[in-house]
């Protein structure tokens, strides 16, 4: 990726990912999760913060801790991990709001270049159809996929 | 893999993370996991090459 990335570690499944947010909030915990969709071979994704006091995981918080960037770059990273244990996962990726998956659109056009080098990257349009990722376009949600 | 072979893939070196397997068989996103499925259930997907894990 182009952009700095964190460092992250993963449960040995792959499944669950871990870093730390440094910004001007301080340390955040992040985590992504990679989980089973009702449809075979999908895993959708989702990250958010953790809070280690509460054991609690918090996806629509607005961290604002001066680090989007690098967060996405990092949370896109995964996508390398991930389906090189599992190279024929579909992978879903929705926001919890509009703003948030405007944020999703934003990390996947940052580092589109490198993306598309691996991965198809589709964009599910508002009549539930998807198309080939198109930058500036509003979507309901992207789905990434391995290139064979 | 060769140590070549190795500094030329992309795949990263995942440090694991014992602490994490708590985690396992659980669903931290819940609701946008329900989210997500609800958005797919009609949802036309696009014609993938696809082997099931």
């Amino acid at each position: 990726m182009k952009y700095k990335k964190y460092d992250y570690t993963a449960d040995k499944e792959l499944y669950f990912y871990e870093f730390t947010s440094i910004g001007r909030k301080g340390e955040i915990k992040k985590v992504v999760e990679y989980s089973k969709m009702n449809i075979e071979g999908y895993y959708n994704l989702a990250f958010g913060d953790f809070d280690i006091e509460t054991n609690e995981i918090n996806d629509k918080v607005v961290t604002n801790n001066g680090d989007s960037l690098k967060v996405l770059s990092t949370v896109a990273s995964t996508l390398y991990a991930f389906t090189g244990k599992y190279p024929n996962a579909q992978i879903f990726a929705t926001g919890s709001n509009e703003a948030r998956t405007r944020l999703y659109r934003m990390g996947i056009t940052n580092n589109l270049v490198e993306i598309q080098e691996d991965f198809d990257v589709y964009g599910m349009k508002t009549d539930e159809t998807f198309e080939k990722f198109v930058v500036g376009e509003d979507y309901l949600g992207f789905l990434i996929t391995r290139k064979k | 893999m060769k140590v070549q072979e190795f500094n030329k893939s992309k795949i990263p070196l995942v440090k694991i993370n014992k602490k994490l397997d708590k985690f396992k068989g659980k669903v931290l996103f819940k609701e946008k996991l329900d989210m997500a499925n609800k958005l797919l259930e009609k949802a036309v997907l696009p014609k993938i090459d696809t082997q099931i894990n």
